[in-house]
């Protein structure tokens, strides 16, 4: 097992002239489920595809363990991936495709043989060696390309979404395989997906990239409670933090008052000292409704999303768009006028380009 | 219902077909009796003293002589003018039929017998008639139309019809319905000729007793001249009959010989103590080969009406899907047009020519079996033909590597890869003529560029397109140059069809580049080899222009290919019959190598 080092790393296609990646620098534990989350286009999979070594990187470095890698190629870097098509070779059975990796190093066939049905017992696909992917199921061929992967028993695992091609059903029973596969196996992860819902269950840190940059590197719960700024805020949470643009009132020279955020019709407090345009955070679960002039403003409602354990309300709160997330099932009209409660202590501020202020 | 019994009556109609051959042959049998036996009365019977007509009581004997001939099979009557001789208590003809059988000059059909006029001594005016009655035409009909296995055939295709025609009918009914519609059509076409056969076995017969009881009647002279005297009895009865001297004890029954080209019924006929002569005639059932065709296609009516009844009622049931399947067809007529016109009439017209004596300038294009076929497979050079093309099929897979090469070097998208690409496709897309010219002139023993090479290098000049050993070799050279391009473009298609993930899942697991082309893409690019490999050998085999241009066949056969054989048969020597059964053989032997090419390979290539 080994630690994943990535040093500035930068990669810009010759096709589009665009950096993908932007002096990109992160540490994968020994051992680490990492997730890179971001957008389509965010550059994650490139990440993947330079540490797998099939992609050169334009500058920076690689080092896997305290080995720099960055010009080794794919085979001498022990590491294995999994692609998001799984990449199962369709003319050899699931036994010759897991075997491949180990033939291609010369281990013995005796080896190949024993260390192919563990893996293979490993994942219970004992039964399925001898088909051809093309005669298996989507779960069964997920499972083949991750047995493909396991039986070389690399320093670092590469998933690239190796589950966004499953239904959702079997997408949530192979997310806890795959974890527990990890705690067996203690082995370094680094997972690509662009599910939130992925990435918060699974990865023990999440990084999130944009537009080629890392955004923020922390547990779920750092990401969700603290998000490093505003792309992170909305990107995380389903839906995503509510994002009001206000005016920070120190509210000096006023009667009865401390410092306040107006935005739209609502007027927050404001806990630190702040003068200007500020955004102003908060999570749709910490917006409940009440009567008209009883909460921290009124709002109009727009689109109501019953879910059955809740209801997402989107309201217009004075030209500004929030939603809220109320418990059970709520039923009110569009066009409704109604007041708005505010968590206050979960507020998230963040200047105007959208780094956190606090 | 009455579509059932439609499609069971259809299946009779093969039948019915076959007792009008029947009963036709049986007709032409008596009416060539009747001019045979005219004949025989002519020469045998000598004229009245100072007339051309003949003796009357020498006729008369002649006449009853022959009708109580042991062996004579048909009734005989003999008419003078128009009263009856043999039996003089039947009534006379009347004078309207004499006055027919004048103005016609030929035989007429009066009252189920063949009627010929019987002309004086110097063949000038009708004198009298000669009928002559064989089996009753309904006798005829029944033998051929129910005679052998076309009765049992018949009632079974029948039973099936009723089951076939119903609108649920099983797979194996439909089936076994056609197979034994299609036994029918043979059983019924076998009566036929047999019916044919017969009527000609019998004419010999009757006309051997004919020219024994001349040759009683005639003074002994030499057995030529004898011959000569009696050939008109022979030859009266048309359909290529002669009398000559010759035979023995052995050809004592009607036999079947080739004389020639030709395939004619002879018979022996003994004269006297050694004097042999050889009565022969054209065999009818040669001539059958259009009741064959009308047997089988009246043949395939049962089942087209059941197949047609079936439709309909499913169509009655579901009318949605009557109107899917006419506007089906409506979109398929055009090309199903074009296919049966240009594809499929062609092919059963080389079927027809392949079982033909066929050339445009002879006007005779008899029916001749298989018999092509027979003299092509024993024709040393088309076994020639046949090794030199399998030779030159071997730049197939030269070709095929060196274009899978090329293909992967020039996978890429850079300029200089493009104009290469281009390059090398150019020779597939220019004029073969054109490109046979060219290499014609680098190929030449004095001035060709690849000799000038050689002299540079110090090497003799060869005369590659005049040297048998190296011939065919050079006409390989031009092929490969000529395909390499086309196949290229085909493999690159097939390497741009295989994702990228494949191989860089090879290259995660360790593969170098060697084993990540024949683990990876080798065998994901098998249908496109297969594909590569079936249509270079197909094209190879048919190999001519190039050989045409370049060295036509020769030298002394070197590069004779099948395609230059049938073509230099055809439009050379102008036999379009060993053309077609060439062409056909060809055909044979491609669909066999290809069918074995897909059961070997196919079964083991991986459609990614």
């Amino acid at each position: 097992m080994a630690s994943v080092t990535l040093r500035q790393l930068t990669k810009t296609f010759d096709s589009s002239g665009l950096p993908a990646l932007r002096d990109l620098s992160l540490v994968v534990r020994d051992g680490e489920f990492l997730v890179l989350l971001g957008p389509s286009g965010c550059g994650k999979t490139t990440v993947l595809r330079c540490i797998a070594g099939l992609e050169d990187p334009t500058s920076g470095e690689i080092l896997i363990g305290d080995r720099d890698v960055t010009q080794a190629a794919p085979a001498d870097r022990d590491v294995a991936m999994v692609f998001q098509t799984y990449a199962l070779y369709p003319h050899l059975t699931v036994r010759e495709n897991i075997a491949f990796a180990l033939e291609m190093r010369g281990v013995p066939r005796a080896e190949i043989q024993r260390r192919v049905g563990e893996a293979a017992d490993r994942l219970g696909i004992g039964g399925l060696l001898e088909r051809h992917p093309a005669e298996l199921s989507g779960g069964e061929r997920q499972r083949a390309a991750l047995g493909r992967a396991i039986v070389r028993e690399p320093r670092v695992f590469l998933f690239d979404e190796p589950l966004s091609n499953l239904d959702a059903k079997l997408r949530m029973q192979l997310r806890a395989e795959l974890l527990g596969l990890h705690r067996q196996l203690r082995a370094t992860m680094i997972y690509v997906t662009h599910d939130q819902v992925e990435a918060m269950t699974m990865g023990q840190r999440i990084a999130v990239l944009h537009e080629g940059r890392l955004r923020q590197l922390g547990t779920p719960g750092d990401v969700y409670e603290r998000p490093a700024d505003e792309f992170v805020a909305r990107f995380i949470g389903s839906p995503g933090m509510n994002i009001l643009i206000g005016v920070a009132d120190s509210g000096r020279g006023k009667r009865g008052g401390g410092a306040v955020v107006r935005c739209g019709s609502l007027t927050l407090p404001l806990a630190l000292a702040y003068e200007g345009e500020i955004h102003l955070g908060v999570r749709p679960e910490h917006v409940t409704v009440c009567g008209l002039g009883q909460g921290e403003g009124d709002a109009e409602v727009r689109v109501v999303e019953p879910l059955g354990s809740e209801t997402l309300v989107h309201v217009d709160a004075g030209g500004q768009p929030l939603v809220a997330r109320v418990p059970g099932l709520f039923e009110v009209p569009n066009g409704q006028r109604l007041g708005l409660r505010v968590d206050v202590k979960r507020l998230h501020f963040f200047d105007a380009s959208g780094t956190r202020v606090a | 219902m009455r579509g059932k019994s439609a499609a069971a009556l259809a299946a009779l109609l093969p039948l019915l077909a076959a007792g009008w051959a029947a009963a036709g042959a049986e007709r032409a049998l008596a009416v060539r009796m009747a001019e045979t036996t005219t004949a025989y009365l002519t020469l045998v019977t000598p004229a009245a003293p100072g007339s051309a007509d003949y003796d009357l009581i020498r006729l008369l004997v002649q006449a009853r002589a022959l009708a109580r001939l042991p062996g004579w099979e048909g009734r005989l009557e003999v008419y003078r003018g128009t009263a009856p001789l043999v039996r003089a208590t039947q009534g006379s003809l009347s004078a309207r039929t004499m006055a027919a059988l004048r103005r016609r000059g030929g035989v007429l059909w009066w009252n189920g017998a063949a009627l010929a006029p019987l002309k004086d001594k110097n063949g000038g005016e009708v004198v009298g008639a000669v009928a002559v009655t064989m089996r009753p035409t309904g006798e005829a009909w029944r033998r051929g139309a129910f005679g052998g296995l076309a009765l049992p055939a018949v009632l079974a295709a029948i039973v099936l019809a009723l089951r076939a025609a119903g609108p649920a009918a099983p797979r194996p009914t439909i089936r076994a319905h056609a197979a034994l519609a299609l036994l029918v059509g043979l059983a019924a076409y076998a009566n036929a000729r047999g019916a044919a056969r017969d009527a000609t076995d019998r004419w010999l017969d009757q006309t051997r007793l004919l020219v024994q009881e001349a040759t009683a009647r005639l003074p002994t002279t030499d057995l030529a001249h004898l011959a000569a005297t009696i050939r008109p009895v022979a030859q009266a009865g048309g359909d290529g009959a002669d009398l000559r001297t010759g035979g023995d004890s052995a050809a004592i029954r009607v036999r079947r010989v080739r004389v020639g080209d030709e395939r004619q019924a002879v018979v022996a006929i003994r004269v006297g103590w050694g004097r042999w002569l050889a009565l022969r005639t054209r065999p009818a059932e040669t001539t059958t080969g259009g009741w064959l065709w009308l047997c089988l296609a009246l043949a395939g009516l049962s089942p087209a009406v059941a197949a047609l009844l079936r439709w309909a009622l499913r169509a009655r049931a579901y009318p949605r899907r009557l109107r899917e399947t006419l506007t089906a067809w409506g979109f398929l007529a055009p090309a199903t047009g074009h296919l049966g016109l240009f594809t499929f009439a062609p092919l059963l017209f080389v079927g027809y020519l392949s079982m033909h004596r066929w050339s445009p300038s002879e006007p005779a294009q008899p029916f001749v079996g298989l018999e092509n076929f027979g003299r092509v497979l024993r024709d040393p050079l088309v076994w020639i033909s046949l090794r030199n093309t399998v030779l030159f099929t071997l730049q197939v897979p030269i070709t095929m590597a060196i274009a899978l090469g090329l293909a992967l070097l020039l996978r890429r998208h850079a300029l200089v890869v493009r104009i290469a690409r281009t390059a090398f496709f150019l020779p597939y897309v220019s004029s073969v003529v054109a490109v046979a010219l060219v290499w014609q002139w680098m190929y030449h023993a004095d001035v060709g560029l690849i000799n000038r090479a050689l002299a540079v290098l110090g090497l003799g000049p060869v005369d590659w397109l005049g040297n048998p050993r190296t011939a065919l070799l050079a006409l390989m050279v031009v092929s490969v140059w000529t395909q390499v391009g086309y196949q290229m473009v085909v493999f690159l298609a097939g390497l741009q069809g295989i994702p990228d993930a494949y191989l860089e899942a090879a290259r995660v697991d360790g593969a170098n580049a060697w084993r990540r082309f024949w683990r990876v893409t080798f065998p994901l690019l098998q249908p496109v080899t297969l594909f590569v490999l079936v249509t270079g050998i197909i094209g190879s085999f048919q190999v001519f222009t190039t050989v045409y241009v370049l060295t036509g066949g020769g030298p002394l056969h070197a590069t004779d290919v099948l395609g230059y054989r049938i073509y230099h048969s055809a439009w050379e020597l102008l036999q379009f019959g060993d053309a077609s059964a060439l062409a056909l053989l060809v055909f044979a032997i491609l669909f066999w190598v290809t069918w074995a090419q897909f059961k070997l390979l196919g079964k083991r290539v991986a459609y990614a």
